[in-house]
């Protein structure tokens, strides 16, 4: 086995396996991934922070067998920040990526990609933003999902609400709604979520279902509003994605989506690692606004 | 669940609830045997003929044949107990002075951080001595009384029925005669004669296992039916919500 001790932050703890290929037809090694997770350690942290982690963890590379872990692993060091959380009325001690050492000690684990829930583990029944989870149903795609996130934005806007879309990496868009408010409840968020996807449906039946089942989903977009749930949760924005090339989950600007859906090719939305480490250096983090902004949903 | 501390003199201990039991009953869910959907209950007025939405409903505490007080939500609340995040026992007792009628449900306690060594010290010497910390606590929007007692190491804590609610047992024993010395011989043979030590895992709900396997066998034959999607209710949701987003896509299209 393949392993070295590394050092950060004045904590010491080996990696292993560097050089297994995680995305074999990319040829991306663990060590890519860790590297990937290290220049990106500022942008991602503060997403992530005081949040429940869910690890999908690809001990054999993306094309082999994953398997998700709520519970903290129990031989974390103890330097990793855990939190105790109840699930279903069982006690549950989880992961919370506070720290640089802890990114990379979780990327170590395999665990390529990264789950969050909405709220913050000292308030698991609060959520800090509202989604908007846009999943395309073949032949709809990407292109699709650009188109219902703009209609979406002007909707949002007309209402003062200020909407963040990101790529989910894989086929679809989300967009963020910040609250940052003490008392919003899941219940609203759904409520309202659920409520502006009947009425996309109602008005663009051709392109957006709010239905969960398959077959409804075909050839549209389906806004999946039950991801507002305190037991759910998200792919965090920059976040490595399990698929064939190492694609993130990236943020974009609206103007860029307006570009983007313009061209006409779905390929383009995708952010690939070497992209998003260049991008995030360049702009900075464009998902700030999500951590912070203080909005109210209206005509509750 | 709940989460506080526990309480007396100077001691104060982090804790967290979790349930000590969970029923074994298996639950079936009631579907229309046509199509097999999922029914729901609904409340219905056999006076109007109709189902009745919930912002009809109010509570009424019948004090004769059509005679009710009406009683709203916010009456309920203000005179339920504030929550509180102390478990604060008040006495100890002896367990073995506490008849089982009074338990009620059974938790446990687990320590949270910082706490484990007085909860350990609290759990060895209750366990040593049989003796119980008698609290008032309140849970969801009730205050009940209850024993923090050890349970193997572990503290564990049983909501007690207060004294009201068990009812009496006057007449219940048989009014006292003479019982003969070789009677009660008799009986306290029969009686050793099937002593054991408890032991609950020697027992289980023989139904329970049966339903079990009966669902396996119909799932190897792959005797499953599925439910229609469920149609959602169109315009479902606030109407104030509804309205303004109603207004807000009218406006949207004319200027396409």
């Amino acid at each position: 086995m393949n392993r070295k001790v590394v050092e950060i932050s004045g904590r010491r703890f080996p990696l292993s396996n560097l050089e297994k290929e995680l995305y074999p037809s990319h040829g991306f090694t663990k060590a890519h991934v860790l590297e990937y997770y290290r220049r990106m350690a500022a942008f991602i942290l503060p997403h992530l922070k005081d949040r429940a982690l869910t690890l999908k963890r690809y001990p054999d590379g993306v094309d082999k067998d994953f398997f998700f872990e709520k519970r903290c692993p129990s031989h974390h060091p103890a330097w990793v920040k855990t939190a105790e959380l109840f699930h279903k009325d069982e006690r549950m001690t989880v992961c919370l990526v506070n720290n640089p050492e802890t990114l990379l000690w979780v990327g170590n684990l395999a665990s390529l990609e990264l789950h969050v829930p909405l709220a913050r583990t000292v308030a698991p029944e609060t959520p800090d933003a509202m989604v908007f989870d846009l999943d395309p149903g073949e032949p709809a795609n990407i292109l699709s999902c650009a188109r219902v996130a703009l209609t979406l934005r002007e909707l949002l806007s007309r209402l003062r609400l200020a909407g963040y879309p990101k790529t989910s990496g894989q086929k679809g868009l989300h967009v963020f709604v910040p609250l940052n408010y003490r008392e919003a409840t899941f219940e609203d968020t759904r409520q309202f979520s659920k409520t502006v996807a009947l009425i996309m449906q109602k008005n663009y039946p051709d392109l957006v279902t709010s239905k969960m089942a398959k077959e409804e989903r075909k050839g549209k977009v389906f806004i999946n509003w039950s991801q507002n749930d305190a037991s759910k949760t998200m792919i965090c924005v920059y976040s490595l994605r399990a698929r064939e090339k190492p694609f993130v989950s990236f943020p974009l600007e609206w103007g860029e989506l307006e570009r983007l859906a313009g061209q006409g090719d779905p390929e383009s939305f995708q952010v690939i690692h070497s992209e998003a480490v260049n991008r995030a250096e360049e702009t900075g983090d464009l998902f700030r606004e999500v951590l912070v902004k203080e909005q109210r949903l209206p005509h509750l | 669940m709940w989460s506080g501390t526990i309480s007396f003199s100077l001691v104060a201990i982090p804790v967290h609830l979790v349930k000590a039991v969970k029923p074994g009953r298996i639950s079936f869910r009631t579907l229309h045997s046509t199509d097999y959907s999922p029914l729901a209950r609904r409340m219905y007025c056999p006076k109007h003929e109709k189902i009745v939405p919930p912002d009809e409903i109010v509570r009424g505490y019948e004090i004769g044949p059509g005679r009710y007080i009406p009683v709203t939500d916010e009456e309920l609340e203000s005179v339920s107990p504030e929550r509180s995040r102390t478990i604060e026992i008040v006495e100890f007792i002896d367990m073995n002075e506490v008849d089982p009628l009074f338990y009620d449900h059974p938790y446990y306690l687990v320590p949270s951080k910082g706490g484990e060594k007085a909860y350990r010290l609290l759990a060895e010497v209750m366990r040593r001595t049989n003796r119980a910390g008698l609290a008032k606590f309140v849970l969801v929007e009730r205050e009940y009384l209850v024993a923090v007692k050890s349970t193997e190491g572990a503290l564990s804590l049983i909501t007690l029925h207060y004294s009201d609610e068990v009812l009496p047992d006057e007449g219940i024993a048989p009014k006292e005669g003479m019982i003969e010395a070789k009677e009660k011989n008799r009986m306290n043979k029969s009686i050793e004669n099937m002593m054991a030590d408890f032991d609950p895992g020697k027992y289980a709900d023989k139904r329970r296992e049966r339903i079990m396997e009966l669902l396996k066998q119909k799932m190897k034959e792959n005797a499953l039916v599925e439910s229609p999607a469920v149609e959602e209710e169109e315009g479902e949701g606030p109407p104030d919500l509804v309205a303004a987003l109603e207004d807000i896509m009218r406006d949207m299209k004319k200027q396409r």
